[in-house]
């Protein structure tokens, strides 16, 4: 008697957890009981209507770490879906889908699904066609042909986040916001101090140090905050900047952002402050500096530049060993030896001209 | 150049006895005997008479042949520190290697007050490697025709001072033992002590151990300092108060290249000299043990040394006044810093747990700087906003006024709790990333107190002259990418690229080119037997410890070679040399040649002047990757 009873109760059972639930919830068989429907939360019931509900394709069957065994909805389009599907199809259907946005290879499809390649082919040549799935490019494996279901965006981990483009590093567009996000941090890491006050140009003047930018009323002159100045740029407030801008056609998320940010720590040009209000940014160059090296930055051509920075070179990049090709090779007596070094010459010139 | 032989035989035999060492080097007895003699004056060589079969053994001291490259800097970190005269003491002290204090009272060119030749310091430079023998003639010739014008030089007050700053000390017998000797024998000496007998096993061991450091310590030990030292300050500083602008300079000098510096010194000595007299003259001329011998304390000078290297580190970015407070910070620690590090080596990178100075409270810092030194204008304001709406009237309690009335500024300014505040700001400031050049503590008693990492610093002192390199070398490229290995560890290529946002080819022929010079190295991970490329996991990583040991030793051939074309160079030049060299000539230049041949010789100076100051900035490198 039980039998014309589970259509019913199952359909029943399916509603009532589209409403009590979302749809990613995992259910175990204490949700399921848990909605009152089932009579006596009879177990047997239960699993002859869970069975019936997983064969029309409205729940699908999983199981957590455990072991246990769990099962999730299927939305009544997907399920019709899925119904159209041979069973093949739904096999590497539901494969697919369970690597959601990270996407799966061909090869891990086939040793999931044991199927034969040729009817895998088929499978996702059909599903394709049908637009349930997408071939997706993954930047780590750029070989490698992955498929995810067509109507998710892929993770960050397959197109490498915001900075690629198709699978490539963007590196102009990295350049582009980087240098945008320098500047921004720089000027809210300097105070700018007003023009008109003559006296404090006056005093700066006799400092040395390119903190400040000296002398003409003209030029803006900067010095550095107090440490205990709070007002440093967040994650948060240089991506609204970013966005805000209009440099980035898409819209970047924090995550991209801390990441060029980590580069551009790297590259010494920010700087990382754990303040009381949480972490912040801080430049090392004031904003004039960090305009000045951005501006000539397209000038210089091929040939590397000579770097004339306080503080870049020492001892060894000046001497002419420092750069000679041929150094290791060299000792008196030898075919190159400091007797007939071709390098000092030139180098002494070059410095006696001073 | 007997020396030279005697030094290169006994680098290559290592320890040597007479007989040994007269086989090898084919002198004669009288030879070989003056120039040891000279050179145990000069502690280039180190000898030890073993007590079991009494014979002498002579060993080269490396060491202190190097320090000799450091002559020149040494002198002008006196000079800017004690004057003129102290630098020309020094000077003397560092020609004699040791001397005793009755020896130096006495010495012609230590007497009269001005210097008696100009170009002395580049003398002592020319010819660090072959000091040996000749030093003894040489000063003799740069004296004597100066007018005994001016008044008794200070020469015990000086004494005092370079004593209590420690840069000198006291020789001990010791001192011309080799280390691993003197070591031997305290542990011979303790193990033969009743007490230590009675001690059995893995405890003896140790005992010995403990003691034999302690005796070596005290037999060593030539510090001076003590009882020269006066309310924690050395003798014979110079009174800052009132000059500040002129006592900033010299900081910058320490940096290698000098030269140009030379208007602005004169300038100083002059007020120096002046400020010196009537400071020093009146109560401090009560004599040193004259018999008592003294030598240049390199440890000590070092110490200076490398704070004068932060210091730059703080100028590079950091308002100057903000630098100059922390000068007067090191300043502080200096005098309570016997040497670089405890440790014999550098610590392997990341095993190196930090040192710190000793704390120094804002109060002594505020007896040091000048009273009329402007705190206030080179920081902002921490918050903005308000200043915006008052214009130029930053409320105080933030620490800078921006008050530009006179009488409000300095009733403000001159009130003790304010500047203090203002010090802590400035420091404050240098405590943040990206200086991390001090950090503040706070004891459970009083004020907070600064002090500064000395092992942390050394490090990135090292780590930004490998950046310097790998800069010029390989591009900025390159510098990102050594940052992030040695921020992460090991990486692969597709780790490096995500962190480092480079593209493919840059970063392959980036990490290609680096690897090529050494600077980075490539780790194999096979995950199968067979090591087949393609089932291998590639890391790549930085090694800074193994780059820094390289890139020393390349420095130190880069030094060689400098010297070597120096004196192919003077080869080159040799008839002309020996001319302007001649007895008669030297000193007359002017009287006895020809306009041609002055221009000559000035070239030849100039050119001298640029091989040594190579080489002064490559034994700043030596010194951040071996002695800080």
């Amino acid at each position: 008697m039980a039998e014309p009873h589970t259509g019913e109760l199952a359909s029943q059972l399916y509603d009532a957890c589209l409403e009590s639930y979302d749809t990613n919830h995992l259910f175990y068989q204490a949700d399921f009981l848990g909605l009152n429907i089932i009579p006596k939360n009879d177990p047997q019931l239960l699993l002859k209507c869970t069975q019936q509900l997983v064969d029309q394709k409205l729940l699908r069957l999983h199981q957590d770490k455990n072991e246990r065994l769990a099962w999730k909805l299927i939305s009544r389009e997907d399920a019709d879906k899925l119904q159209n599907l041979s069973a093949d199809e739904g096999l590497v259907y539901n494969v697919i889908h369970s690597t959601a946005r990270s996407g799966i290879w061909v090869r891990a499809i086939q040793t999931r699904t044991n199927l034969h390649k040729s009817i895998l082919d088929r499978c996702l040549k059909s599903l394709e066609g049908k637009n349930y799935i997408k071939s997706v490019h993954n930047v780590k494996f750029p070989t490698r042909k992955m498929y995810m279901l067509a109507g998710l965006a892929p993770s960050e981990d397959i197109t490498g986040g915001a900075w690629f483009t198709d699978g490539v590093l963007d590196a102009n567009f990295i350049n582009s916001v980087a240098g945008y996000i320098e500047y921004t941090v720089s000027r809210k890491s300097w105070y700018e101090v007003p023009a008109d006050r003559g006296r404090t140009a006056k005093r700066i003047k006799t400092a040395t140090g390119k903190a400040e930018v000296k002398s003409e009323a003209t030029e803006k002159t900067y010095i550095p905050y107090p440490f205990n100045y709070e007002g440093y740029p967040t994650v948060q407030t240089i991506t609204n900047a970013v966005n805000e801008s209009g440099i980035t056609p898409v819209r970047l998320g924090e995550e991209s952002i801390i990441q060029l940010l980590q580069m551009l720590c790297f590259d010494k040009k920010l700087v990382e402050l754990n303040l009381k209000s949480g972490t912040a940014y801080k430049s090392v160059k004031n904003p004039e500096a960090v305009k000045e090296k951005q501006s000539r930055k397209p000038a210089e051509g091929d040939e590397p530049i000579q770097i004339n920075e306080p503080g870049k070179n020492n001892g060894m990049t000046d001497s002419p060993c420092g750069p000679c090709p041929s150094f290791r090779l060299c000792s008196p007596g030898g075919a190159i030896s400091p007797e007939t070094c071709e390098y000092f010459d030139p180098w002494m010139e070059k410095n006696l001209a001073f | 150049m007997i020396s030279q032989r005697i030094f290169s035989i006994l680098q290559r035999y290592e320890r040597l006895t007479l007989p040994r060492l007269k086989f090898h080097s084919r002198l004669n007895d009288r030879q070989l005997r003056h120039a040891l003699a000279a050179m145990i004056q000069h502690h280039l060589i180190y000898h030890f008479t073993s007590l079991e079969d009494g014979n002498t053994y002579y060993e080269a001291n490396p060491q202190a042949a190097y320090y000799l490259v450091r002559s020149g800097k040494i002198l002008q970190l006196v000079e800017s520190r004690l004057g003129e005269y102290a630098s020309r003491l020094m000077e003397a002290i560092l020609y004699l290697g040791h001397a005793s204090v009755s020896e130096l009272e006495v010495r012609p060119e230590l007497r009269s007050r001005n210097p008696v030749a100009a170009n002395r310091i580049k003398h002592e430079e020319e010819d660090p490697q072959a000091n040996g023998l000749d030093v003894e003639e040489e000063p003799a010739t740069t004296n004597g025709d100066h007018a005994v014008d001016d008044k008794p030089a200070p020469f015990h007050a000086t004494l005092k001072a370079l004593a209590s700053h420690g840069y000198i000390l006291r020789v001990r017998d010791a001192h011309f033992q080799s280390p691993s000797d003197n070591l031997l024998e305290a542990q011979r000496a303790v193990a033969a002590r009743s007490d230590i007998k009675a001690l059995k096993g893995k405890k003896q061991e140790e005992a010995i151990k403990e003691r034999a450091q302690e005796l070596v310590q005290e037999r060593t030990s030539g510090d001076l300092t003590q009882g020269l030292m006066y309310n924690g300050l050395p003798r014979g500083i110079k009174r800052k108060f009132g000059n500040g602008s002129v006592d900033r300079q010299p900081q910058n000098h320490h940096n290698g290249v000098n030269g140009d510096h030379a208007e602005d010194e004169e300038q100083q000595k002059e007020e120096e000299e002046n400020e010196w007299s009537e400071d020093e003259d009146g109560f401090d001329n009560i004599p040193m043990e004259s018999g008592m011998a003294v030598r240049v304390n390199y440890e000590k000078l070092d110490v200076a040394l490398r704070n004068a290297r932060f210091v730059d580190l703080a100028q590079q970015d950091a308002p100057a006044v903000t630098a100059e407070l922390y000068a007067c910070l090191l300043r502080r620690v200096e005098y309570v810093t016997p040497r670089c590090r405890d440790a014999e080596e550098i610590p392997r990178e990341k095993e190196e747990g930090e040192q710190f100075s000793t704390p120094i409270s804002v109060q002594t810092l505020l007896e040091d700087i000048d009273p009329s030194m402007d705190l206030t204008g080179a920081l902002g304001p921490a918050d903005p906003s308000q200043a915006m709406n008052r214009r130029g009237k930053r409320p105080l309690e933030n620490g800078v006024n921006g008050d530009y009335d006179d009488a409000d500024d300095a009733d403000e300014a001159s009130s003790g709790a304010m500047r203090a505040y203002l010090v802590n700001q400035h420091l404050g400031l240098l405590s943040q990333p990206p200086f991390d050049l001090a950090s503040s503590v706070t004891l459970s008693v009083g004020p907070s107190k600064w002090r500064v990492g000395f092992r942390g610093l050394a490090r990135k002192l090292r780590h930004l002259e490998l950046e310097r390199m790998i800069e010029s070398r390989f591009g900025d490229v390159a510098l990102r990418v050594v940052r992030v290995l040695q921020a992460k560890g090991k990486l692969d290529e597709k780790r490096l690229q995500e962190i480092s946002l480079l593209p493919f080819k840059d970063l392959r022929q980036t990490l290609a080119s680096m690897q090529r010079g050494g600077f980075v190295d490539l780790q194999e991970v096979p995950k199968d037997a067979q090591r087949q490329p393609s089932k291998t996991i590639f890391l790549w990583y930085y090694d800074a410890d193994r780059v820094c040991s390289s890139i020393l030793e390349d420095t130190y051939k880069a030094m060689s070679r400098t010297l070597q074309r120096i004196k192919h160079e003077r080869t080159l030049e040799k008839d002309f040399l020996e001319k302007t060299e001649r007895s008669d000539v030297k000193g007359h230049e002017e009287e006895y040649l020809t306009e041609g041949e002055l221009e000559r010789l000035q070239r030849w100076r100039n050119k001298e002047a640029l091989f040594l100051a190579a080489i002064a900035r490559l034994d700043d490198m030596v010194a951040v990757f071996r002695d800080y």
